[in-house]
This record gives structure tokens, sequence and C-alpha cells, in this order.
């Protein structure tokens, strides 16, 4: 059973949450239902290579079944609308909450201020895994599509990108806590996220650039080809780490922070 | 006896802004407290410290003899909070926002919640974002209320309520205070509190100018003299005396305020040949006004 705050912040947000994930889910069905008409285009693998591909997340050949899923899915569209779920959530939950007055009410009650913020990294959570199942399942459903994936790489990509998203949320929240201002907490979440991605998608055709993708967090989820090679240990242990070094950050500081 | 609020050299500051300095207050348990003072006196702050919202930047603020901050949830568990500036989820109804609470609370009595509901009309299964101002402050009370708590904290509490559910409202404090609950009450009218509060204090730009019972700042309140005489006269004679301020002069007529004995600005009047005099009391809003208007006017009193 989901604790209080958890439930109330879902509720709040539960109709952006299904159109986030039906939205997407319906975006990548588009995706894999097309895949057909595009694998034989071979034209289609000269983009390839190119810095401006590499900008748009397009890495290895597109026509093949994973590149195909790296330059529709995993290198950019769903990132993004993670990062856009976690990201607009993580600088809501508490300092958007200060601002609109309501987070006054919630710790006046008996919880211990920590666990108001567990439980709104847990709501997090919920929305990221929302959305990171829709993906997967329906890339799993392009299979029927001749989008021959590896079941267990996609499971494993999909969740890499949820707790990329889920690190973007936390740092935004802690940067919202920190500050008070949930202008600044999105703009320092979105900032560094757009940085990361940049220097991911960069790094493969510029090499000035490729020496910081270790950095960035985009690199350590999908930006290393990982839907052909599957995510490894130490991928999930640096998206871990992140995430919860950010979570302890939000916490010291929310125990200390002046609410409105 | 042990204070159920407590707080010694309470001081909060942003920057180089003091909002609330060195404030020692004391409210004891059954106690009804009257927290007066104008707009950006100082009290939601001091209120936010006893919740716990916002950390001293010095003294402490104990209530039930608990730390404000490091127990707070054994405070809040006992403590009913009404926000000054009440915030509520747009899109939830009353209902909603009272079951919510109620859960997180665990021991709520529905059939109180219920009473509650029904005695001010609350609208409880519309989007609060449909709601007056009115409506709002209506679920906000039912909120601080509906647990039954020793300590009721309440910022402005009346905001937006009509005469009615204002008077309604003073009803349930009455009833409050009368089962020995302890209420701290905030406003920046004396009207609200006077008729109830068995303490009260007024705090003007953080700090604490007056504290005493209604009785006792009534009894503290100056005497308002009126003397016209057969010719004008020089006030300089009056307002030489020791407790006696001449407020106005306008020829034959002065208008005084006396503190001190009267024996001496009588027998000064009679010399004077007076023709008609009135004297009464200071109203306890007259004297409310000028603590708010003369910061330097201390009668902070601890009698009790």
């Amino acid at each position: 059973m989901l604790a209080n705050v958890t439930r109330l912040d879902l509720r709040l947000r539960r109709r952006s949450m299904i159109w986030y994930a039906a939205g997407m889910a319906l975006y990548a069905l588009v995706v894999v239902v097309l895949y057909p008409s595009f694998r034989h285009q071979t034209s289609l693998d000269t983009l390839s290579g190119s810095t401006a591909a590499a900008l748009f997340g397009i890495t290895g050949k597109l026509t093949s079944p994973d590149g195909w899923l790296n330059a529709n899915i995993y290198g950019n569209f769903f990132p993004l609308i993670m990062l856009l779920l976690t990201v607009g959530y993580g600088a809501a939950a508490l300092a958007g909450q200060d601002e609109d007055g309501t987070l006054a009410l919630v710790t006046a009650l008996p919880i211990r201020r920590r666990v108001i913020l567990f439980q709104k990294a847990g709501a997090m959570a919920v929305q990221a895994l929302l959305l990171g199942a829709a993906v997967a399942v329906c890339v799993l459903i392009g299979r029927g599509f001749q989008l021959s994936v590896s079941p267990a790489n996609t499971i494993a990509v999909s969740a890499a990108l949820v707790l990329m998203g889920l690190d973007f949320g936390l740092i935004t929240m802690a940067a919202g806590v920190v500050t008070g201002r949930r202008g600044t907490a999105l703009g320092v979440g979105a900032g560094l996220a757009a940085a990361s991605y940049l220097v991911s998608s960069l790094a493969s055709t510029i090499s000035g650039i490729r020496p910081a993708r270790y950095l960035s967090l985009l690199y350590w989820s999908a930006g290393s080809d990982q839907i052909s090679h599957g995510v490894s240990a130490l991928d999930f242990a640096v998206l871990l780490v992140v995430g919860l070094a950010a979570l302890a950050a939000a916490v010291a500081a929310f125990g200390q922070a002046d609410l409105s | 006896m042990a204070g159920v609020i407590e707080t010694s050299g309470l001081t909060k500051r942003y920057g180089g802004v003091t909002a609330v300095s060195d404030l020692n207050l004391q409210v004891e348990a059954g106690q009804f407290f009257g927290f007066l003072g104008p707009n950006g006196a100082g009290k939601s702050t001091t209120i936010r410290m006893l919740m716990a919202l916002q950390r001293p930047t010095q003294g402490r603020a104990t209530l039930f003899g608990l730390d404000a901050a490091a127990d707070s949830v054994t405070v809040h568990r006992r403590v009913g909070y009404l926000p000054g500036d009440l915030e509520l989820y747009p899109r939830l109804t009353g209902r909603q926002h009272i079951d919510w609470f109620a859960r997180s609370r665990g021991s709520v009595d529905d059939s109180s919640t219920q009473r509650l509901l029904e005695r001010f009309a609350v609208v409880a299964d519309r989007p609060v974002r449909e709601l007056s101002k009115g409506n709002r402050q209506k679920i906000g009370l039912v909120l601080a209320f509906m647990h039954k708590p020793e300590l009721l904290v309440l910022d402005e509490p009346t905001s937006g309520l009509d005469p009615l559910m204002q008077h309604e409202f003073e009803n349930l404090l009455r009833e409050t205070a009368g089962e020995g609950r302890t209420v701290f009450l905030s406003s920046h009218e004396l009207d609200e509190v006077q008729r109830i509060a068995d303490r009260i204090a007024i705090i003007r730009d953080g700090r604490l100018v007056a504290e005493d019972t209604v009785e006792g700042l009534r009894r503290a309140a100056p005497q308002k003299m009126e003397v016209w005489f057969r010719r004008p006269v020089d006030p300089a004679g009056l307002q030489a005396l020791a407790g006696v301020t001449v407020t106005s002069a306008d020829g034959p007529r002065l208008a005084l305020d006396v503190t001190g004995e009267i024996g001496p600005v009588l027998r000064l009047i009679a010399g004077n040949d007076p023709i008609d005099m009135t004297c009464r009391p200071a109203d306890l809003e007259e004297l409310f006004l000028d603590f708010y208007r003369h910061p330097q006017k201390k009668a902070v009193s601890h009698a009790g």
C-alpha cells in the first residue's frame, strides 16, 4: 500500500501521469509499427555518423532494430519525456508546493520531514516507472513487427532511463529545497539534463567532448548503445549512486529549510 | 505551572531584516491567548517557528515542554494548525482534503468531523478551486479542529468568514476553551479576541510591546479628560504634570490623557476657571491603536 503523501501527489498528478504514459506509449507503438516500412531503406543508414545525426541521438545503422529504437525512442524522445516528467515533478513536489502554500499543511502534520521527502521521491519513482513500463511493453510488442531486440536489453535500458530520470528529478528536488524556488529548481534540473544530453550525443562524433561523456547520465543509461550491448552493472551503479547522493542532499536540505 | 507554549529569546532574521526579536512568551494550559499586532508585525513568523516550519535564528520555542523543531512529530500530533494564508489543493474537494488529513493523523472521530462540517455549513463536495475564500477557510477550520487537539494554533482564523460564521467560530472557541484546551490565536483586530481571550500579547516590529489580561490592559488604559474653560488657557502647566499628556489644545478646550494621580490635575484645572469637564477610561481599541502607533510605549506585564 502506498504511503499517504505518495498517494496524494499521485492523485494530484493523475491526469498528467496518464497522459505522459499514454502519449509516450502511443508514440512508441507508432515507431515499432512503422519499422517494417523502413527496415529495407538502407539509404537511411548514411545519416549515421554525422554530427547533425548525433545531435538527435542517432547512432549506428538506422535500419537495424537497435539503431531504429535508438534513433526514435531511446536516444532522444523517451529521455526527453522522462525528464519533463521527473524534472517537472522534482521542482513542483517541494519548492512548488511551498510556493503554492500547500506544503505548510503537510509539514504541520505528525510526519517527519524526511519521511515526506521519501514519500515524494516514491511518487516520482511510480510516475517514472509507469512511463518506463509503458515504453518497454510497446517496444516488446515490436517483436511482432520484425523489431527483434533483446527483451532483457529493452527492459534494462528502460530501467536505466527510469533511473536517469529519477537522478535528474531528485537533483531538481534538492535544488528546489535549497533555493526555495520552483523556477530556479526547474532551471537547474533542465540545464543539467540538456548539458548531459548534448555531451552524450556529441561525444560520438566530436573527439574533444569524448572524455566528458562520463559526466553525462545519458551516457550511463542509453547513450553508449546499451540497447545493443545491455546495461552493465557499472552503468546501474553510477545511476544509483548519483540518485542516492541527490536524495541525501535533498533530505539534508529539507531538514533545515524554512517553509512559508 | 508549565506553559503549553514557551518561547525564550525567540528571534528570526532574514538577512539583515529582523522579523521577530527576543520574544518571550508563556501560554498556560487551558488558556485562550490572543496574539495581536498590525500586519507585518511578526505574528505569522512566530507561529511558523512554533509549528517548526521555520527555524529560529536564536532562542527556542517549546510546546508541551518539547522542542518545537526536534520533537515536531510528537508536538504536531497534539496541535491543530490553521495557517494565515491558507492554501488548499485546488482540484480536491473539501471532503477529499478532510479524508486525506484524517488518514494522515490516524485517529479522527468521523462523527465530530461531521458535526463540524454541519456547524460551519462546509461545501464539502465541490473542488476547492470553485469555492469562495470564506468557504475554503471553513475547510481549514475543520482540518484544524477535527482531531480535537489539545492546542490550537490559529493564524488570522476569521479571515474571509461572514459575520454569521465568525459568530459560530467564536462559539466554537468558547467551547474549546471550556473543555480546557489551549488556544493561541493571532489577529490584527482587537475586537476579534478581546471578548474571549484570557490574555493578550501585542507585538509590533517583531517585539513584544504588551502582555497582560484584557482587564489588566483595560486598567492600564489612560483616563480621557476633556475640559472647557471660560477663556483660553496655556496647557504648559498641565503638560508638566507627571502622567499627563495634552492631546489637544483648542482655545478654551483641552483634551488630556491621564495615567497618573488625578488630584494634581483637578487642582490645576480648578484654578483656571473651568466650566465643564468629562472624564472616561480609554477603551481598549484606543489603547491598542496607541501600541500600534508608538513602538516605544512599553507596558509589558507578566501579571496574570
